[in-house]
């Protein structure tokens, strides 16, 4: 693997894992998948369009609103919609989050139609470079803020009375409960991080690529990835689940060519699903 | 034979007979609307048998159907008649179901949803580049049955119909069978149930096989039927989603429940689509939400509920 | 059966949460026909050595002989098949299906393989359930019974099984005093009737004496007692176990001055 796709992969890699620990934290902790993850995602890149096109605000700005907003969205599904289901088991989960994804897409078709949207960066065409390596500006300054969020989760999770409620919640629902702890609203708030997350990603993806209602299902197939190769509710297994991820797309789209990108991490999946299930890291740990 | 049965047998047989006979009375258009529903009632009963009665979700049952589509569809193009490569597409579905299922049916909980998920997306995408074998991803045709189009589609009716009846009364038997007990024991209390001696592992893997046997044969007739498929039909999410809320509104866990399920959503469908074309998407999303909410037992447990009810009214009645 | 009529040898049982010894190279035989006492207090490690035994949980060291075979390595179904069974501390009732059905399913998944398929399943589940005297619940829905009334229920699943070894879990636990006579008295009765062997997990003292021919204490994990109920309750360490050691101080001068 040259240089250059070594880089593309890191690249890809970063946005990747900022989108996988959203779904990873919803699906470990709060105990949903989130079938309507790829509409979350697409509704922060949605938003930061308007905010650019309305507002000349640049998506690495605007994506405080699309977290904010998708934050918000986040609470109230899942208070509203998904708390009351949770003893339902699985089907009513998945189903409901299948129809929340069926209403926001139904938004987005009517709102924005089916059509491909970018948004035009002034910047968008430069890149630098490393030796002989050539890093476009949008990717990378995607890659450093993707890290940054990451870590910021992280340092949220470890330091924060909240955060730490939020691990303590995921390690011993019991114990926590015994303490007095309001394990529905750490759930919640859980939960609502997760789309935010998931707002970010869309708008930091709306710096680099094309976006359409067609994402919808491919973005919930890559976190269904990441989350399954790097353990669930694992920031950093998720994180090393999403370079995971870009790597073999890069590499699947350079050697065999692209139409073979997405099939590449369907199969690893897979593979991993059937020799590790809890996942490359194995049973839930916090890093 | 108790006269409660004797009288359900004897309208199950009525209800057969107008079935097998009500397409002389129906428009090309409602046979085929019909056939659909059976199909649909085949795919949901496979799901009902995992999901509803042993309590484990194959999300990604579809890829079933889109095995026996595809196997039907490579056989005759090779040359083989109909009827030798559907018994191939069921035995290639219930060799997948076997392969994917060992490993992660032998643990518990929600990762086996995932796990079909996950599985049934990779098929698809392999299904789409493997361009040489399946057609990829612009589809692959079938021979074109050299018959007037009404005898065709009559055909692929009662075919389809036929299927359904025997799914359904395949189900109702291996329920009441001593395995079917095993299956429930699972759903009821898996911890139990292992505690019992039932050997679980061999139980869920045999139930998926059995979901995926009748599924894949829905799938080949639908090949043969339609002469054209393509890998994001049938093996299409919605697909699943559709069957699972077939289940949820006619009622998880019961015998009848996929086939009332089938026509409801069906009768919606129709309804909906001229009155919601460009909401339908959402106008889905929102029944969802409504079926969850209101009728999570769907139509026969919400009637069974009432009919508990009700004797629980009269017997009080009784004792005072 | 090997010598001396045992048919179960807990070996070195050992099971480690990490740095938590839940049980620690637990050693004790039963005999058959037997009902042995296995009492301690909270958290001794009593049903995690039941499921050890029944093989719930994998160990972290020891073995298991169940009628002179190790069954240290076998799944859970196939040690419940075997004979060897046991009832839970909270109950788990199939929910969903009758009491009735509850009970076929332990008679259609039992031993005994020429009785297994339906008819004579169902007979034999029906004859438990008169054992126990549920014949008038026997169609309510486990969710509509009281809590004595799932023990019973419990109880009869594990009989329908035919089992030779019976664990029944704190089966008292929940129960009011006139229900816990009443259970005692069951379950005597039937010990003898199907020639059970019975290892009777206690913390209470009282319920376990009256009833146990031996009693094994277990305390942190670890074996500190074995020995007649005479010669239990009299033990200080036993009563240091549960009472502290001041109550074991007058216990030990009680004794010394007999």
């Amino acid at each position: 693997m040259g240089l250059q796709m070594l880089m593309n992969a890191t690249l890809l890699g970063g946005l990747y894992a900022l989108m996988g620990i959203g779904f990873s934290l919803q699906w470990g902790i709060s105990g949903i998948i989130n079938l309507s993850y790829g509409a979350m995602v697409m509704l922060g890149s949605y938003i930061s369009l308007e905010f650019f096109n309305f507002f000349h605000i640049d998506p690495f700005i605007s994506m405080i609103m699309s977290g904010a907003i998708l934050f918000v969205i986040g609470a109230i599904i899942y208070r509203g919609l998904l708390q009351p289901f949770l003893k339902g088991g699985i089907v009513f989960t998945l189903i409901l989050t299948f129809a929340v994804r069926l209403i926001v897409e139904n938004i987005i078709l009517k709102v924005w139609s089916a059509d491909y949207r970018t948004i035009r960066l002034v910047y968008a065409g430069s890149n630098f470079q490393l030796g002989d390596v050539y890093i476009p500006l949008t990717k990378f300054l995607t890659f450093i803020t993707a890290g940054i969020l990451i870590y910021l989760t992280y340092l949220f999770m470890m330091n924060t009375k909240i955060g730490k409620g939020i691990q303590a919640v995921a390690l011993d629902k019991e114990g926590a409960q015994a303490v007095g702890m309001d394990v529905e609203k750490m759930y919640m708030i859980n939960f609502a991080l997760g789309t935010a997350l998931a707002g970010l990603t869309g708008s930091l993806w709306a710096s680099i690529y094309s976006f359409s209602p067609h994402l919808l299902g491919p973005l919930v197939g890559k976190v269904f990835i990441i989350a399954i190769l790097g353990g669930l509710g694992n920031i950093w297994g998720a994180a090393a689940g999403g370079l995971l991820l870009g790597f073999a797309e890069t590499a699947g789209a350079g050697f065999l060519g692209s139409q073979w990108q997405e099939a590449i991490g369907m199969v690893i999946m897979v593979s991993v699903l059937l020799w590790r299930p809890y996942g490359l890291m194995g049973k839930k740990f916090f890093g | 034979m108790s006269n409660n049965k004797k009288v359900n047998i004897f309208l199950l047989i009525i209800a057969v007979v107008l079935f097998i006979f009500l397409p002389r009375f129906l428009s090309g258009y409602m046979v085929r609307v019909i056939t659909t529903i059976f199909m649909y009632a085949v795919i949901a009963q496979g799901m009902n048998i995992m999901s509803g009665y042993m309590g484990y979700l194959p999300f990604g049952n579809a890829m079933f159907f889109g095995i026996g589509a595809y196997v039907t569809a490579i056989g005759m193009s090779k040359g083989l008649p109909f009827l030798v490569v559907v018994p191939l597409a069921a035995i290639t579905a219930i060799l997948f179901s076997i392969l994917l299922g060992l490993p992660v049916l032998r643990l518990r909980g929600h990762y086996f949803a995932i796990a079909t998920i996950g599985m049934s997306a990779a098929i698809l995408s392999v299904v789409q580049n493997a361009t040489e074998i399946t057609g990829g991803a612009m589809g692959t045709t079938l021979p074109i049955i050299d018959k007037d189009p009404s005898i065709v589609y009559n055909y692929f009716y009662l075919a389809m119909f036929g299927l359904m009846i025997i799914t359904t009364l395949s189900l109702h038997f291996i329920i009441k069978s001593r395995f079917g007990f095993g299956i429930r024991s699972i759903k009821a209390n898996e911890e139990a149930a292992i505690s019992m001696g039932i050997n679980t592992t061999y139980h869920k893997v045999v139930a998926w096989a059995i979901s995926a046997f009748f599924t894949s044969i829905a799938g080949a007739l639908y090949a043969y039927w339609m002469s054209f498929i393509a890998p994001d039909e049938v093996f299409d999410v919605m697909i699943a989603v559709n069957t699972i809320v077939i289940m949820l509104i006619g009622g998880a866990g019961s015998i009848l429940g996929p086939i009332i399920g089938a026509f409801i959503i069906e009768l919606f469908a129709e309804v909906a689509w001229s009155a919601f074309l460009e909401y339908h998407l959402a106008a889905l999303g929102i029944i969802i939400i409504i079926i969850v909410f209101f009728v999570p037992k769907g139509v026969t447990g919400t009637i069974a509920d009432f009919i508990k009810r009700k004797k629980i009214r009269a017997r009080k009645k009784v004792s005072i | 059966m090997g010598e001396n009529n045992t048919i179960l040898k807990i070996m070195n049982l050992s099971k480690h949460f990490g740095a938590l010894r839940a049980v620690d190279e637990v050693s004790f035989e039963v005999k058959k026909g037997e009902i042995i006492g296995l009492i301690g207090p909270n958290g001794a490690g009593k049903t995690t050595l039941t499921n050890l035994a029944t093989g719930a949980y994998p160990k972290t060291d020891g073995k298991v002989i169940f009628k002179d075979l190790d069954i240290s390595n076998l799944k859970p179904y196939q040690i419940a098949r075997m004979g060897l069974t046991r009832t839970f501390q909270v109950v788990k009732p199939l929910i969903g299906m009758t009491v009735e059905e509850n009970v076929l399913v332990g008679s259609l998944y039992g031993r005994d393989k020429r009785n297994t398929d339906m008819k004579n399943a169902s007979k034999r589940a029906k004859e438990i359930i008169k054992l126990v005297g549920l014949e008038n619940k026997k169609d309510s829905l486990v969710s509509d019974i009281t809590l004595p009334d799932l023990k019973k229920m419990e109880f009869a699943r594990v009989l329908a099984m035919e089992p030779e070894v019976v664990f029944l879990d704190e089966v008292m636990a929940g129960l009011n005093p006139t229900e816990v006579a009443e259970a005692s008295i069951l379950v005597k009765k039937i010990r003898l009737e199907k020639d059970l062997t019975i290892v009777y997990i206690e913390h209470i003292m009282k319920a376990v004496m009256g009833i146990s021919d031996r009693i094994v204490v277990l305390h942190h994990g670890r074996k500190i007692v074995e020995g007649t109920p005479q010669e239990v309750v009299n033990n200080p360490a036993v009563v240091e176990a549960y009472l502290g050691k001041r109550y074991a101080k007058g216990i030990k001068e009680a004794n010394n001055e007999e």
